[in-house]
């Protein structure tokens, strides 16, 4: 198989030279032309971590070096060389595209966007004609591994990032959110991500507060919220049930004593309050009080350390999965001979018959000719029945992969069969 | 039929551990398999026990509540049977085995203890002190779940507050939901020691002319029943939260068991028939 790939990521490269080679689906499209000269068919994925082509080459051999170029030129950098690529061939480019789709070669390990990824960008090289049947398989096959992994193991569960632990949290508090409001300070990235997620989960009510007005009211927008002024926001505080904190302040924003304020207004009523700034923008002394459950950055890492390690733990899972999906593909190329074996066979049997035919052709009248043609035709057909079904089968199911093999050429040897070669331009050599 | 009793006497504590031992299990390694079998399990407990339970009755001619061993096996049967309900309705499976516990516990001392009692005082063969004392049973059943999620709950809150994120912050509930299936179970336990004092006070008279309302067992009883009552009416008026709830339940259930033990052990009473 003479697949090919390359691949620069986060464990070749630092985020600049990423981030510099990165492609939007645009350019994508627009880059794939210049691939043709090297590759009969592949796939450009490229993400926030990762860029990579694989494909088909046109010629024989195994040179990444003209894919890797073509990238470069196509978007230059000076940093960018050639050792900040991982190259692939064959079935180790296979295994790599698999353990893509599972999300196990993510930056956080069981990222499960990396999976949608990697279907549209193969959908991009079917809509610009640049996928071929094997291709298609494999990527069929990697779409199962990731679906596989996410159904089979627990390699994409437990909040893996901080602003997601903290509504982790959240729900270990509260059972019913959309009944509950949120006040999240900051909107910033990490303000945002925690806004999302808060919206995501379902929280009924989610306010933004923002030194800067415009920030707010855009994300506000995004989350479908509110926005409350920052210089007030201590005398609202009551009126929420979540507060998410993660602003850039040097000073507390919300005092002891702020919080003991809004809970005799909130008549004790529990109040969950994460602080996820650095420094932190909250008095970490509110969490002595009752029902207040204040948590920060360093209580929330163990959480997702916790998820990691699970995680982490899975691996072995999910490698036994991509081990059973490459055994299933690899059985589905290797019968990919027997197709045009069967079209040989059935042909050579018919140029035998024909043959004899020919020869009796004027000793007959033309009735008992065509009783004796028919005859023939069965007989050949019972005789072809059973190894054409066994086959067939064994091509179908894409098992027993040896004796395919063995039966294959086995059956070449025994008639001395010679192979129709359009029958297998498909078959990448 | 004397022999189903003796070998469902035998059978059950088996059952009910084998039920806890499935609830425990899946507690810690929460599989697919354990989490729907362990229902099925607790079901089949109940529906031999109930067997059982009837077939003492037919057997013996009278409701099983004539010795301390037959209350056993009852509090057994209404703890798991209430945790069953609460179940099916919330469909919160993971805190099964905390409360199975008690069942398996109650049911095994019955087991062991428990004697062939054909003749009783005529007093305890009468039905409606059968109610009286099955509802009772339950309410305290009710009271008895309410304290041990009221007690999950308080484990819960501290492995937050102190930042654990072990096995319970991730098999348990949320503290909103322990809170609420502690608050249910205090509010069926109330109805049904309500449904328990109201056949009481008809009964009463009918059974012992020189009763008095003063009796300490009526007395400590009628005062843990309008201690619920009003905690229950706390919550609904909004006065009384999250913790305060739960601290309200495991005290109330400790004030319970007191005045039971203290008016069953030390105080004269005539609502003593063992």
């Amino acid at each position: 198989m003479n697949l090919i790939g390359i691949s620069i990521n986060h464990k070749t490269s630092p985020l600049e030279l990423r981030e510099a080679v990165h492609l939007t689906r645009d350019e994508i499209v627009e880059f794939i032309p210049s691939l043709k000269k090297y590759l009969s068919d592949g796939v450009v994925i490229s993400t926030c971590n990762r860029t990579e082509i694989f494909g088909f080459l046109q010629l024989h051999g195994f040179d990444a070096v003209p894919l890797i170029d073509s990238l470069i030129s196509f978007k230059p950098n000076l940093g960018i060389k050639t050792e900040h690529f991982s190259k692939y061939f064959s079935c180790g480019a296979v295994k790599h595209i698999f353990s893509v789709a599972s999300g196990i070669d993510s930056l956080i390990i069981g990222d499960s966007q990396i999976l949608g990824q990697v279907k549209e960008s193969f959908e991009i090289s079917e809509d610009l004609d640049f996928s071929g049947s094997v291709l298609r398989r494999i990527f069929e096959t990697a779409a199962k591994v990731g679906k596989r992994a996410i159904k089979e193991t627990t390699i994409g569960e437990g909040a893996v990032t901080v602003s997601y632990a903290a509504v982790q949290v959240v729900e270990k508090i509260f059972s019913s959110l959309d009944k509950k409001s949120a006040l999240v300070i900051g909107a910033g990235e990490t303000g945002e991500l925690a806004a999302v997620h808060l919206r995501d989960k379902g929280v009924g009510k989610i306010t933004i507060a923002n030194r800067t007005i415009e920030r707010a009211a855009k994300l506000s927008e995004k989350v479908n919220g509110e926005i409350i002024s920052f210089q007030f926001l201590n005398e609202q505080l009551h009126n929420f049930d979540i507060v998410i904190s993660a602003t850039s302040s040097s000073n507390f924003i919300v005092s002891l004593k702020d919080v003991q304020t809004a809970m005799k207004k909130r008549r004790g009523s529990p109040i969950v309050i994460m602080d996820i700034a650095v420094p932190r923008d909250i008095d970490p002394e509110v969490k002595k009080i009752d029902n207040v459950f204040y948590h920060d950055m360093d209580s929330l890492k163990i959480i997702v350390d916790q998820n990691l390690q699970k995680r982490k733990d899975q691996l072995p899972y999910v490698e036994n999965i991509i081990m059973e999906e490459m055994i299933s593909f690899f059985g589905w190329y290797n019968s990919l001979d027997v197709v045009p074996t069967i079209k040989t066979m059935r042909s050579f049997f018919e140029e035998i018959r024909q043959d004899e035919l020919e020869k009796i052709k004027h000793k007959l009248n033309e009735e008992d000719f065509s009783k004796v043609e028919d005859m023939t035709r069965r007989m050949i057909g019972r005789l072809l029945h059973n190894p054409t079904i066994k086959l067939r089968e064994y091509a179908e199911t894409g098992s027993n992969i040896k004796e395919v093999t063995n039966n294959t050429v086995i059956l070449k040897e025994l008639f001395n069969l010679i192979d129709n070669k359009s029958s297998v331009e498909e078959k990448k050599i | 039929m004397l022999d189903s009793i003796k070998i469902l006497n035998l059978l059950l504590p088996f059952l009910y551990g084998t039920a806890f031992s499935v609830y425990l299990f899946d507690f810690f390694h929460e599989k697919k398999s354990t989490n729907n079998s362990k229902r099925v399990i607790l079901f089949v407990t109940l529906f031999f026990h109930a067997f059982y339970l009837v077939a003492r009755m037919i057997e013996y001619n009278h409701p099983p509540i004539t010795n301390k061993f037959e209350i056993f096996s009852i509090i057994a049967c209404s703890i798991a049977f209430s945790y069953f309900i609460l179940e099916l309705l919330t469909d919160i499976r993971g805190t099964g085995a905390f409360i199975i516990f008690f069942s398996f516990l109650f049911q095994l001392v019955s087991s062991l203890f428990v004697a062939d009692t054909y003749i009783v005082p005529d007093v305890l063969r009468n039905n409606l002190l059968g109610l009286h004392v099955v509802s009772a049973l339950l309410g305290y059943s009710g009271i008895t779940i309410s304290a041990v999620y009221g007690l999950l709950f308080m484990i819960l809150y501290k492995n937050i507050k102190t930042n654990k994120f072990g096995l319970v912050f991730n098999r348990l509930p949320s503290l909103e939901i322990l809170e609420k299936l502690s608050f249910y179970s205090m509010v069926i336990g109330f109805v049904l020691l309500t449904v328990a004092i109201v056949i009481g006070i008809i009964w009463l008279p009918a059974a012992f002319p020189n009763y008095s309302y003063a009796d300490p067992k009526l007395v400590g009883t009628f005062i843990v029943w309008a201690a619920y009552g009003v905690g229950i009416a706390m919550k609904l008026i909004g006065n009384l939260y999250g913790k305060k709830v739960i601290i309200f339940s495991l005290i109330g259930f400790l004030f319970g068991i007191m005045s039971l033990i203290v008016t069953n052990s030390l105080a004269k009473t005539f609502h003593s028939f063992y």
